[in-house]
């Protein structure tokens, strides 16, 4: 579960630039909640923030009921982040990489290597395991990747801009081990600025441009909202203009 | 950075283990960082050994060519007595003494005989280059035989009319060398010494990048800093990896020409080098704060750079004045002033000099060495941490 309240956050010498102008949503358990906008408008900061990376200016915001500034250890225990840096340590198997983020993340020797089997095994790696990631595939360092921020079972998964530079086998499957999470009782929180794919996976939908929420709810209720025929129609009309957005 | 929690020791432990882990899969870095350590010492001494021989060659089977030597028969006895080879001078000696193809030439005056009948002094040149260092040897000893020859023939004439050889040479100089054989060789010696310590610092190098700029060139720092280890955490466990690695690297450099010294056919030159396996452990520990030191410094200036190459340019400032200070040094021409024992590398220089010479190297003056290094140490590994801590770390990912 993730609430935010209020939360905005500003860069440059003179706070000029409004990253983030107070934002307020919730993400529940067991569903993906989608955060469309078209770049720039805020989402990875927003999830920086949720992450401890960035400290908000004002507003606040709990992850798994951590208080992101006052509890950022446990916030950082608390999720499992996959996003658009998803680098690896070439030189290092595709077992040794999941683990090394197990092992900051105080996962126990004991589960570990049960724990890394079965993550790769979903995530069809197992042959892979032993191998250097260095010759990998995008999609095959995707999987890693996603295994590396599954590795201590966080109950939050926040997602950025995951499937950038993924081909379609890619993206596929890695829609396929997000619905999984959520048959599991994850809360996933989900960016892009790619509408279909937003569609296509989330069971809600926030909007943001600005740094503001501009609407939210699910893909019927936005169309509902904006007064529009087509969903796509609905977005422009919601953010103002359809700039920056990718269908 | 954060304060600390539980599991701290386990991640920094974690994060030192993987660098080892990642380093010493890096084959072909691994591989010239070992192979240059280990051949710096034995190719350097027996280049040196080498050339302090041919120097001892020279002075032991000098060959000097002689214009007119029928002029002063006695003096060529003499000489010949002294296990010179005399040859006749070809025509053109002096232009090939000019261009180095020959050191020193003997030139007799042809009113060599004359004059000294007549009770004048016999004139003798010696024709040499001074400006040519290989030529040295040879000048010198063609000098000081002449001088001996000089002296002799002095005395005995001074015999001859009955006089002490005293009253002609009433200024007896005795030489009292108090180098030891040991203490001539140790420029020799320190400047693979020193040829060590910046290898390890070159060989750190690298792996210090990969682990810095490397993390942010592959977009795995913000995935790395998203985890419960802090950038304090993060910044150690890094720095002990690397410290444990530049310690490898200066032991295998010091070992090698320790080994070389011990058992290669190195040619004979009359200056035995006591280079002892107690002598590799002082080594060690004279440089030991700077094992600690340059890591961290390595690692601060690499977590900087956006890129490795935009890293390296920061490191090879570190480069450029660590192998600055000893060459400075070498300009001093006093006794060291005691405050340079606290500041860092001079401090190694001047007691890795003392080990070479075979002084007595005191606790206190390996504390006092160890004192600043230690303390930059701390601030660099604390810098390090703070420069990844901004959000500013993660704009150029």
């Amino acid at each position: 579960m993730i609430v935010i309240e209020s939360l905005a956050k500003a860069f440059g010498p003179k706070r000029e630039v409004r990253a983030v102008d107070s934002v307020s949503m919730t993400a529940a358990d067991g569903a993906i909640t989608g955060l469309l906008g078209p770049n720039g408008a805020g989402k990875t900061t927003l999830l920086r923030m949720l992450a401890t990376l960035v400290v908000p200016d004002s507003g606040s915001a709990r992850v798994a009921g951590h208080d992101i500034v006052g509890a950022r250890a446990d916030v950082r225990r608390s999720i499992g982040v996959l996003s658009d840096a998803r680098g690896l340590y070439p030189r290092l198997t595709a077992r040794e990489n999941v683990e090394y983020f197990g092992q900051l993340h105080g996962v126990s020797p004991a589960v570990m290597r049960a724990r890394t089997d079965r993550l790769l095994e979903t995530l069809n790696l197992s042959a892979l395991a032993e191998r250097c990631v260095q010759g990998f595939s995008q999609g095959e360092r995707m999987k890693v990747a996603i295994a590396r921020a599954l590795i201590h079972d966080p109950p939050v998964i926040l997602l950025d801009e995951p499937t950038n530079g993924l081909d379609i086998m890619s993206v596929r499957a890695l829609r396929e081990q997000l619905r999984a999470l959520r048959a599991a009782g994850k809360c996933l929180l989900f960016s892009s600025h790619v509408m279909q794919e937003v569609v296509a996976l989330c069971d809600r939908i926030v909007i943001v441009g600005h740094g503001r929420v501009v609407a939210q709810g699910t893909a019927a209720e936005l169309v509902a909202q904006s007064g529009a025929d087509t969903l796509e129609d609905a977005f422009v009309s919601l953010l103002g203009s359809g700039e920056g957005l990718a269908a | 950075m954060s304060r600390a929690s539980p599991g701290m020791l386990t991640r920094i432990l974690a994060i030192a283990r993987k660098e080892l882990r990642d380093a010493s899969r890096d084959r072909r870095t691994l591989t010239m960082t070992v192979v240059s350590a280990a051949l710096a010492g034995p190719i350097f001494l027996v280049l040196i050994f080498n050339l302090i021989a041919s120097q001892a060659d020279k002075v032991r089977d000098l060959t000097l060519p002689v214009v007119a030597a029928e002029r002063a028969p006695a003096l060529i006895d003499y000489l010949k007595r002294q296990q010179v080879t005399i040859s006749a001078a070809p025509a053109d000696y002096e232009a090939r003494i000019r261009a180095g193809d020959m050191d020193v030439a003997l030139l007799i005056d042809e009113n060599f005989s004359r004059d000294v009948a007549a009770g004048r002094a016999g004139v003798v040149q010696l024709v040499f280059d001074r400006s040519r260092d290989r030529a040295q040897a040879s000048i010198n000893e063609a000098e000081s035989l002449l001088r001996g020859y000089d002296r002799l023939w002095g005395a005995q004439r001074l015999l001859l009319r009955g006089m002490a050889p005293t009253v002609g040479n009433p200024l007896e100089l005795r030489e009292v060398n108090v180098a030891t054989p040991r203490q001539s060789g140790a420029l020799v010696l320190f400047l693979v010494a020193f040829y060590g310590l910046l290898a390890a610092i070159v060989g750190g190098m690298a792996f210090a990048l990969e682990a810095t700029a490397g993390e942010r060139e592959r977009a795995s720092l913000e995935p790395l800093l998203m985890t419960p280890a802090s950038t304090l955490e993060i910044a150690v466990g890094k720095w002990m990896s690397l410290a444990i690695f530049v310690a490898l690297i200066v032991f295998i450099t010091v070992g090698g020409f320790y080994l070389t010294l011990a058992f290669a056919p190195l040619p004979a030159v009359g200056v035995p080098f006591l280079f002892s396996a107690r002598d590799v452990l002082r080594f060690f520990a004279v440089l030991l704060p700077l094992i600690a030191l340059m890591p961290a410094v390595l690692l601060w200036l690499g977590s900087r750079g956006r890129s490795i190459r935009e890293a390296q340019a920061n490191t090879q400032l570190l480069l450029f004045v660590v192998s600055l200070v000893p060459a400075a040094q070498l300009f001093l021409q006093r006794k060291e002033p005691a405050w340079l024992l606290y500041v860092p590398v001079s401090a190694q220089y001047v007691l890795l000099n003392r080990v070479l010479r075979g002084d007595a190297l005191a606790a206190a003056d390996l504390a006092q060495a160890a004192i600043v290094p230690l303390l930059l140490t701390a601030a660099a590994i604390w810098a390090f941490a703070h420069t990844w801590s901004r959000e500013a770390a993660l704009a150029g990912k």
